[in-house]
């Protein structure tokens, strides 16, 4: 799959630099993905100054004149800032949970819990069975003599 | 029914007592749990080899830069005269731009000695005076083919492999081994046979250059390969045909 | 149960707690570094860089594999609760370890190359259409990712603020991560390592998380189910005194139907904390006090006894032919409903 590139350049020149120099800088995929992430980040950063400072007294009063605890936020905010932005509004808009609050996930983490217990055991068998153990000690083969 | 229930735990007040020796000895037994299976793994890992960094080295010799460079040794204090010298840059980076233009003279070469088993390699310093052509003239040595062979082995790096790192083989091992081929670094193929009495290979693609990309899907895990054999001086190169990689069975 | 938002709760068996997770960590750490690795079998000793990642990425498997058997071991046996109640910061510690081990890992195996760290760990390597030789960094990020998002949203804050079900919908997602860790270990060191009490040490304690989850799954099987506006619970005298009888009303919901003397009532069974079982709790001080962290209701109106605010809904009762029977309607969070009184029934 990666030799595709590789069999087009590879007859005309024989460097190694050329033949892997797709693969220096990372494939397109890894940069385009490297950075989304820092995109996401730098947003998420931009979110955790304004409601660290400025939104959290707005909607929680517990932190109101609480400050030594924020920073331990700034990592939270940075990681899942769509979540802090869609509760934030709905507290803005004074629509609390209610009784949501009270309804968790139960079923869905006895599922999920099922799932692991089969899931587990079948990584494992799949561990143990691909393990290379051998062969240790193959002789080689000739094919065609020396010319 | 009272008595046979477990005492109530509330974090912020006061532990009943037989709560608190049964909580207290989960969480000493966890400790020595944790220390006993810390001991275990450590103890059990793997032999690493012998491949070692063995401090300063410099050598004269004969430089074939194709597949990948290698240092044929005419004169040296640190080396026997003959030995082929695996030559890689600092990091995971080969020295296929410098030894380019030098391919077939006389060179000078100087920085950090590697080598494990009977391959030995040399990472060559950065500066100036890591490879320069030296003075006076040698014939490189004349490749003697030694027919197709279809070989079982590990895809190795030849820089970590050769002592870069220990353990410098293996799964675990493999992104880092791709790395270091992807940088340049010469490959070398550590069979369970031997093809002349040689086990290590440098590895090269049947076209007598690099080996390609494909070969990076095959690397850190036991495989069949195929291709020619040769015999440079003091070293064996196996110019694989990457078409014929498969996992061994 | 804090009034205003402090970094830390500490209390006594935080102390002791967490003094016994960094007693663990460290002796698995001097163990494995300054004991056992001396007596591998080495020709010459593995490089140090290697040692490490070794030692803080397997302390971080048995870490998180004790950590998830700690909530189903506390649903089979209530003696395991206290080691529920600090859980978090046994999370944010594996977080740490693990991190350790990533920066090991990016600093030897990913790092001197022409290639930037992070785009050679996610590049390196792309046979990820086969087992052998997949490459079992990727699932290790993202485990590790997941722990990240994890430990960054233990602060109580994240609790009220995201609200308790969110909060735990986030945090199931250390279930995938597990089995991502378990098989970034055995698509990776597994495969290399030739001792077998490795793989015993690594398959049994993936196989203990397995099998208790199953455990504790068929344990919670047990529940009846009911149908209906009004729904039957028992007779007064079922109930012990100060405690509780759990419903699992038609929609799914639980509720609590508390006794205490010769007063019934009945409040929601998730806690508005981190929606521990409410039921499973019992009447210290007059008031429902939480299994898990210790959060305290008023049975007659579901608050906090001041000046704490938390509220959860109540729900009402009557008695028919000698049974109490609760509404499936809650009442929304707070709400005081009169207690139902049962004297002479009991």
């Amino acid at each position: 799959m990666i030799g595709a590139e590789a069999g087009q350049d590879g007859g005309a020149d024989l460097r190694c630099g050329r033949r892997m120099a797709v693969r220096r800088g990372g494939t397109a995929m890894t940069a385009a993905l490297i950075l989304a992430g820092q995109v996401y980040l730098w947003a998420g950063a931009a979110v955790a100054a304004l409601f660290l400072t400025w939104g959290i007294g707005r909607v929680e009063p517990h932190a109101r004149g609480s400050y030594l605890f924020r920073p331990l936020l700034v990592p939270g905010c940075v990681l899942i800032w769509p979540l802090v932005l869609w509760r934030w509004r709905a507290l803005e808009q004074g629509r609390d949970a209610g009784c949501a609050r009270h309804r968790p996930p139960r079923v869905a983490q006895v599922r999920i819990g099922v799932a692991l217990a089969v899931l587990v055991p079948l990584i494992l068998g799949l561990g143990l069975v691909i393990r290379q153990d051998g062969p240790r000690e193959r002789p080689p083969a000739l094919l065609e003599a020396a010319q | 029914m009272a008595a046979k229930e477990p005492p109530f735990f509330i974090g912020w007040g006061k532990m009943p007592a037989a709560l608190r020796d049964f909580t207290i000895g989960i969480g000493l037994g966890l400790v020595v749990l944790l220390a006993l299976a810390g001991f275990m793994v450590a103890a059990t890992q793997n032999d690493p080899g012998d491949g070692a960094v063995l401090g300063g080295a410099a050598a004269v010799g004969v430089l074939e830069a194709a597949p990948y460079p290698v240092l044929h040794v005419t004169d040296s204090e640190s080396f026997a005269a003959g030995t082929a010298l695996l030559l890689s840059g600092v990091g995971k980076r080969g020295v296929e731009d410098r030894a380019g233009s030098l391919d077939g003279k006389l060179v000078a070469v100087k920085g950090v000695r590697l080598a494990r088993g009977e391959i030995e390699g040399v990472q060559v310093s950065p500066g100036a005076d890591g490879m320069v052509e030296a003075d006076g003239a040698a014939a490189r040595p004349v490749a003697a083919d030694l027919g197709r062979w279809r070989i079982t082995g590990e895809i190795c790096d030849g820089k970590c492999l050769n002592g870069a790192m220990r353990p410098g083989t293996g799964l675990a091992h493999k992104a880092c081994a791709n790395l270091c081929l992807i940088g340049g670094a010469p490959p070398v193929f550590v069979a369970t046979g031997r093809v002349d009495g040689a086990e290590f290979f440098l590895l090269g693609n049947a076209d007598g250059g690099p080996v390609t990309q494909e070969v990076l899907d095959h690397t850190a895990v036991l495989v069949e390969a195929e291709g020619r054999v040769e015999r440079r001086g003091g070293i064996h190169v196996f110019l694989i045909d990457p078409a014929s990689v498969r996992l061994a069975r | 149960m804090s009034v205003r938002y402090v970094p830390v709760q500490w209390n006594r068996i935080k102390w002791v707690y967490d003094g016994l997770l960094v007693a663990g960590v460290l002796a698995y750490l001097v163990a494995f570094l300054q004991i056992g690795a001396g007596m591998a079998d080495a020709t010459r000793p593995v490089d140090g860089a290697i040692l490490r990642m070794r030692a803080f990425g397997s302390c971080a498997f048995f870490l998180l594999t004790v950590i998830l058997c700690i909530g189903p071991l506390a649903r089979l046996d209530r003696r395991f609760l206290p080691l529920l109640y600090n859980r978090r910061h046994f999370g944010v510690v594996t977080f740490a370890v693990a991190l350790t081990h990533a920066a090991y890992v990016l600093g030897w195996y990913f790092a001197y190359a022409p290639t930037p760290p992070v785009a050679a760990l996610l590049s390196s390597n792309t046979s990820y259409g086969t087992a052998l030789g997949f490459p079992f960094e990727a699932l290790g990020a993202f485990a590790l990712v997941v722990l990240a998002l994890l430990a960054a949203t233990s602060h109580d804050f994240w609790l009220s603020f995201l609200t308790a079900p969110v909060w735990k919908a986030l945090h199931l997602m250390i279930y995938p991560a597990y089995a991502a860790l378990v098989a970034h270990v055995a698509l990776g060191y597994l495969q290399d390592v030739d001792n077998p009490a490795f793989a015993i040490l690594f398959g049994g304690g993936a196989l203990a998380v397995a099998g208790l989850h199953a455990a504790a799954a068929l344990e919670g099987r047990r529940e009846a189910r009911s149908a209906g506006t009004w729904v039957a619970v028992c007779a007064p005298g079922e109930i012990a005194d100060k405690r509780a009888r759990i419903v699992r009303l038609p929609d799914g919901d639980r509720a609590a139907v508390f006794r205490n003397g010769a007063r019934v009532s009945a409040i929601s069974n998730a806690c508005a904390h981190q929606n521990g079982p409410l039921g499973e709790g019992r009447i210290v001080f007059g008031c429902v006090t939480c299994p898990w962290h210790g959060y305290q209701y008023r049975m007659e109106d579901g608050c906090s006894p001041p000046p704490f605010t938390e509220k959860v809904p109540t729900y009402n009762l009557r008695l028919r032919d000698g049974v109490i029977e609760i509404d499936a309607r809650a009442n929304a969070p707070g709400t005081p409903v009169p207690p139902l009184d049962v004297a002479g029934m009991i």
